[in-house]
């Protein structure tokens, strides 16, 4: 009887204090008045350009907020959509799109978009459509260039390589000529190398609605990570990784000359090598086969997520933001490279970046660069894939393996990956 | 035959609220914090996000019995973790302990001078955050600012590649006792310290040096202390997750699963297979579990028989 007393009280405690905690802050009902869009983003400056939105939108108001940066916003998402609390607008790198909507983050927003695909390459608008619907609006892109420091490429009479082969002689040249200094790095993780891949034609994924098709470990990747390997190997290129402490050192005192990213790469090291101001141009990608294709590295698209209650005016604003004109010139201001055509166009009223400021014709040299880009289908797994082949590189190049076995690994974990949670995959 | 007995009161049957009252915001949070997760974490390796039908059907929770702990246990990645676990483990905890009891050997010989700083400066750096000790050492490692490398090129040596394959369990290893061989030291050093003094005046009679008094009498009387500090210790080595996630961004020798623990948040968080890394984590649970229960029953007898 005291047992069953205790229990009992014991119970109605903890159920007291489970009831108290599962009352999370309550839940925002708009009934009327103006509409309150919460916009989830890491890209510094977009705050300032949504503030011009909000001054002349007063029925459509958007919070940014800032709840993580690009590697944790994934999880953060699902999260708290999962909770029941998603943001109405969120940032989504292009190679994470597919495995948010897989997941279910994303709104298909195909019928509310009107004609905003006008305002973007077809290209860069494949990026944001899974299957046949549409969840997000590009934002920004990365388009691949060949940063370089062109007072040292001057100073030793060397051009900027237009062939991978010339790269590779030019890297030996380098070595020879100034003993502490390399040319640039090779594509350690899986971003880097999906845009060296998806320039020499690759397509790690396909699909036909049905299955998947995984080729990771095709001719073009490994013709990729085939020219690298020696390179490496000799120690014609420099082994660390980008943005660790020792990589920043060596891009700030000139051990480290060329640099091949995505178009947003001079605003991103600036402030990390601001000793080499003014020093640093860029150029067209050196080519594998002759193509004038680049590949894509890095690049942003806003996603509706699924739980929003306001899609209408979430999309009105996106394609005001990342279609306009006038928003797409504010996210260039802002230091994005902006995916529209009208934004690209209008690019060349802007300064300069600090890093390229010795190069006039940066803007136009971009703006080509950015109208050819490759087509590329990413999968639902592509985190997985990019984790397995960072560790399989690290471990090729650690062990002196042949770099064509990180493929293989890479490829063989992507496929179990895939088929372990349900999908078809086509051999 | 009866024996007569003072009358009794006649016990009361009212349930005694005052000590349940007291308890009930240990148990509130014990159940919210621990219990409920812990349950939920049980409930989540048996289910997965699973696709059915099409190449763009959106992932769905279903139920999938013991799949989860199938994968777990037959990834060759958690058991190449565990044995990096085990290298980095042999190194840290002899080192650690062992360096405790000398330690705390040597504070407590009589007459011992500046006792208060040694025991002072012992302990600080325990009192520095994982994170923190991590990236001082992890600075004192990378080849371009360490200062031992730069040492050693002063006097012409090759320098030493800290955060090699083969360096980072050293490089960790080192992290892991510089930070407890403090904490570990004051638990022994207390328990010598309550030793009673007659046991070393009898000693002493009998003509031991100190040297004798420590390795007959000290170290027999502090098992119970050693077998608290060893069981600690492997439960933090067991548990090992920011000393290698920091120092991951330094070094190219450590993969996003070199250890168990960070395999299970990779899985969990980068790669959103909450029910597998649920699952793992079960196992690691229940593993320590079971290796502690172990340990405790073996040494018990051993330990606790004499005192």
């Amino acid at each position: 009887m005291k047992h069953t007393f205790r229990t009992a009280s014991v119970a109605a405690l903890a159920a007291g204090a489970l009831i108290l905690t599962g009352c999370a802050g309550g839940t925002e009902d708009s009934s009327s008045g103006p509409v309150t869009l919460t916009y989830w983003t890491w890209a510094p400056g977009v705050a300032e350009v949504v503030d011009t939105w909000n001054a002349e939108n007063p029925d459509i108001q958007v919070k940014v907020e800032e709840p993580a940066g690009a590697d944790d916003i994934v999880a953060k998402v699902l999260a708290s959509q999962r909770a029941g609390e998603g943001p109405d607008i969120f940032a989504a790198e292009y190679q994470k799109v597919p495995n948010l909507v897989l997941s279910g983050a994303g709104y298909d927003i195909t019928d509310l978009i009107g004609d905003a695909k006008g305002d973007f390459t077809d290209a860069t608008w494949s990026l944001t459509t899974v299957g046949d619907s549409v969840y997000a609006v590009p934002q920004d892109t990365g388009p691949m260039v060949f940063l370089y420091r062109a007072d040292i490429f001057e100073e030793h009479g060397w051009t900027a390589p237009t062939t991978f082969d010339e790269y590779a002689a030019l890297a030996a040249e380098v070595r020879t000529a100034l003993p502490d200094t390399y040319l640039g790095g090779y594509p350690d993780e899986g971003a880097t190398l999906a845009a060296y891949s998806m320039q020499a034609g690759a397509q790690w994924w396909s699909t036909d609605g049905e299955s998947w098709s995984v080729d990771i470990d095709g001719k073009e990747t490994q013709q990729v990570v085939d020219f690298w390997e020696p390179l490496v190997t000799n120690d014609l290129i420099d082994k660390k990784h980008f943005f660790t402490p020792e990589w920043n050192t060596s891009l700030n005192d000139g051990t480290l000359i060329s640099w091949m990213v995505g178009v947003w790469g001079p605003g991103s090291i600036a402030s990390v090598a601001p000793d080499t101001e003014g020093l640093w141009r860029i150029a067209k990608m050196p080519s594998w086969n002759g193509e004038t294709t680049t590949g894509l590295f890095g690049g942003s698209s806003a996603m509706v997520g699924s739980t929003t209650k306001h899609p209408e005016e979430a999309v009105k604003f996106l394609t005001w933001l990342n279609g306009s004109k006038e928003g797409s010139s504010l996210l260039a201001e802002a230091g994005l490279f902006p995916a529209s055509t009208a934004g690209q166009e209008s690019l060349s009223s802007l300064d300069v970046p600090v890093l390229v400021s010795g190069q006039d014709d940066f803007w136009d040299v971009a703006a080509d660069i950015a109208s050819d880009t490759a087509t590329f289908t990413w999968g639902p797994n592509v985190q997985m894939a990019f984790d397995s082949f960072s560790d399989a590189m690290q471990s090729s190049v650690t062990n002196k393996t042949p770099f064509v076995d990180a493929l293989t690994k890479t490829q063989d974990a992507v496929v179990s990956d895939l088929e372990k949670t349900g999908f078809t995959v086509k051999k | 035959m009866t024996t007569t007995t003072a009358p009794t009161r006649r016990r009361s049957i009212q349930p005694k609220f005052a000590p349940w009252l007291f308890l009930s915001p240990a148990i509130v949070l014990f159940v919210a914090f621990l219990i409920l997760p812990m349950a939920y974490a049980i409930y989540l390796s048996f289910v997965a996000l699973r696709v059915n039908g099409g190449a763009f059907g959106v992932r769905q929770l279903t139920f999938v019995g013991f799949d989860n702990y199938v994968a777990a246990i037959t990834d060759p990645e958690l058991l190449a973790g565990l044995g990096r676990l085990l290298h980095f483990g042999l190194l840290s905890v002899p080192i650690t302990l062992g360096g405790a009891l000398l330690l705390a050997l040597l504070l407590d010989v009589p007459g011992v001078r500046l006792a208060r700083f040694s025991r002072i400066s012992i302990f600080l750096p325990y009192a520095v955050p994982g994170v923190v000790a991590t990236l001082l050492w992890g600075f004192m490692y990378l080849p371009s600012t360490s200062p031992f490398n730069w040492m050693l090129k002063a006097v012409g040596l090759p320098a030493v590649d800290f955060l090699g394959p083969q360096g980072v369990f050293g490089a960790l290893a080192n992290i892991a006792v510089w930070s407890g061989l403090g904490f570990n030291m004051i638990i022994l050093y207390t328990a010598l310290r309550s030793i009673p003094l007659e046991i070393y005046e009898a000693a002493q009679l009998d003509g031991a040096s100190e040297w004798q008094i420590a390795w007959r009498i000290k170290i027999p009387l502090l098992t119970p202390a050693l077998l608290l500090t060893f069981i600690f210790s492997l439960l933090g080595t067991l548990q090992a997750y920011s000393e290698p996630m920091t120092l991951k961004s330094m070094s190219d020798s450590i993969s996003s699963s070199f250890f168990p623990l960070m395999k299970v948040y990779r899985d969990a968080f980068a790669l959103d297979d909450t029910s597998g890394a649920a699952a793992m984590s079960v196992i690691l649970a229940l593993g320590t579990l079971v290796v502690s229960v172990l340990l405790l029953r073996v040494l018990q007898r051993r330990t606790f028989e004499q005192s």
